[in-house]
């Protein structure tokens, strides 16, 4: 890629001159006026610990809500793409029924708190339609394979209820997100591509998911990679109602530890190395298609 | 093209209109008999209704009155009916619209597994065969976008020719061509009027009319202006209009 050196301008050395400031009074503030008392040595053993019965290491609180908050993300993401594409192509159909619903389920979503929309849907899902279902008692005491992938990959039986409420809530709230993304990324299709495919004589059905679809998501994924990103900051939103992802996991271990700076800065450090290298790969992409790379 | 064998009207159209939701009219009481193995060429100004012609014959527009019959189909609400049309009416566009995303014998192969039910060995047979017919079999594997932009409506063409549509419509099929690849496009046309594939053809290229077309009509202001053989349309126009036209782009 072509890179143009940028000489040092005067204002570069005025606006580091006032970065090294700030930084300085920063570091005073913590360091000499907060008169914090640092126990870093503390917190890795809230990451790994060593476990005297078993004589090995075992993760520990903070990786727990690391995992959890990735399982979040992964399926959350998963799940929010399939309402996502399901509710953008209803927003780009021609039937007004269709598009009403959409219309209502984004418009709703975008325009609400996430806070608000944590506590209804959860509260009507969590509460009034899941434990109907009973997923959770059906795997409960059973143990085969099937309950240790359910809780490696989602959570222990016992909790699953409160997962799946909300793991559904997240993905009701970004799919509202991705619907639009969907929705813009099959609208972008030139409109030739439907008319080929119309000639040929495709079913409405077989235009969408063989030409239009696959095109689309081409064009769109690097803002679907963005709305991971989103959603694994969003996951925090969670812990309010008691889902131990990372953000939990830390608000509790600040209240019995009262480490509070080592453990925010150890999260915040956990989260950057979650989103960094996705970030730096939606920039990858964004570049190698800007180049028309396939 | 005297020699040439007609079989009965393949496709009637019966004073049909279309008007536009923005309030263009772009056919008014437009009526015409093509018969099998007929090329007819349409030209005429823009806007004249040409190719929302072709757009209707196949489904693309709706007509608001009259009618349209497809090899004894009539082309109404019926999605079946429709369905039937679309497969039987190939249709070729100005800008190719190849399929981005495939490969060129994807592009042609994919609508005959979906809707001929072709296994895939049988499409990739018949496309190998269309591209060879449009001489460019070496690019079978090669992306659109790495084809020129002759190559790519070759490749379209071959395309809609793997459904096997009794008719061939060509939308200003030569019109966002650079001059040079204007030839290649024309010389697989002329090999397939040869054949006896009935085509409806939108085009300005008045060489191509003059020596391919059995039937020329012009139009103006989605109205017929006049029609006749190619002989008789450019060597001896009766209408002041169509006079005019010719004399403009000749």
């Amino acid at each position: 890629m072509y890179k143009k050196k940028v000489p040092l301008k005067k204002s570069d050395l005025i606006f580091g001159a006032l970065f090294l400031i700030a930084g300085i009074a920063v570091y005073y503030r913590v360091e000499i006026a907060l008169n914090y008392n640092w126990n870093w040595e503390k917190i890795p053993q809230f990451l790994y610990r060593f476990d005297d019965d078993s004589g090995k290491w075992v993760s520990n609180v903070l990786m727990w809500g690391l995992f959890n908050t990735i399982r979040l993300s992964i399926f959350g993401t998963l799940l929010a793409i399939l309402l996502g594409t399901i509710m953008g192509i209803c927003r780009s159909s021609k039937i007004v029924f269709l598009r009403l619903i959409s219309g209502t389920y984004v418009e709703t979503m975008r325009n609400l708190p996430p806070l608000v929309i944590i506590f209804i849907v959860y509260f009507f899902i969590g509460n009034h339609l899941l434990p109907y279902s009973s997923i959770g008692d059906a795997l409960q005491g059973k143990d085969n394979f099937l309950v240790s992938l359910v809780t490696f990959c989602l959570a222990p039986p016992e909790h699953l209820t409160t997962f799946l409420s909300a793991l559904f809530t997240l993905a009701i709230f970004e799919g509202a997100y991705i619907t639009e993304i969907v929705r813009s990324g099959i609208q972008s299709i030139n409109r030739g591509q439907w008319e080929a495919a119309h000639s040929l004589g495709m079913t409405k059905y077989q235009q969408m998911r063989y030409i239009i679809l696959p095109q689309a998501f081409q064009r769109i994924l690097p803002p679907l990679a963005g709305q991971f990103i989103s959603l694994i900051k969003d996951s925090s939103i969670v812990s309010v109602i008691s889902i131990p992802e990372l953000s939990f996991r830390a608000n509790e271990l600040m209240t019995g530890t009262l480490l509070t700076m080592e453990i925010w800065i150890t999260v915040t450090i956990m989260y950057l190395l979650l989103t960094l290298p996705c970030s730096l790969a939606i920039q990858k992409l964004e570049d190698r298609m800007a180049q028309g790379l396939r | 093209m005297s020699a040439k064998q007609f079989g009965d009207y393949i496709i009637r159209v019966d004073s049909i209109g279309k008007t536009f939701d923005n309030g263009v009219v772009a056919l008014k009481n437009f009526s015409t008999n093509i018969r099998r193995s007929e090329v007819v060429v349409l030209i005429g100004p823009s806007g004249s209704g040409k190719s929302t012609f072709l757009r209707c014959l196949n489904g693309l527009e709706e007509i608001d009155t009259g009618s349209i019959i497809v090899d004894g189909i009539l082309l109404d609400d019926n999605k079946k009916n429709r369905l039937e049309i679309r497969k039987e009416v190939g249709m070729v566009f100005q800008h190719f619209n190849l399929f981005p995303h495939l490969s060129v014998l994807k592009n042609i192969t994919l609508a005959q597994m979906l809707v001929r039910k072709k296994s895939k060995g049988e499409a990739e047979d018949e496309a190998m065969q269309l591209l060879q017919k449009v001489n460019i079999a070496e690019k079978a594997n090669v992306f659109p976008s790495q084809l020129s932009g002759g190559q790519q409506q070759r490749v379209a063409i071959a395309r809609a020719l793997a459904m096997k549509p009794k008719v061939m419509m060509f939308d200003e099929a030569t019109s966002a061509l650079d001059p040079e690849m204007i030839g290649e496009v024309l010389e697989v046309m002329k090999n397939l009027a040869n054949e006896g594939m009935t085509m409806v053809v939108v085009t300005h290229e008045m060489g191509f009319a003059k020596e391919v077309s059995d039937w020329v009509i012009f139009m103006e202001d989605g109205m017929k202006v006049e029609e006749g053989t190619a002989d008789h349309f450019f060597s001896d126009p009766k209408m002041d209009r169509t006079k005019l036209f010719l004399s403009q782009i000749l």
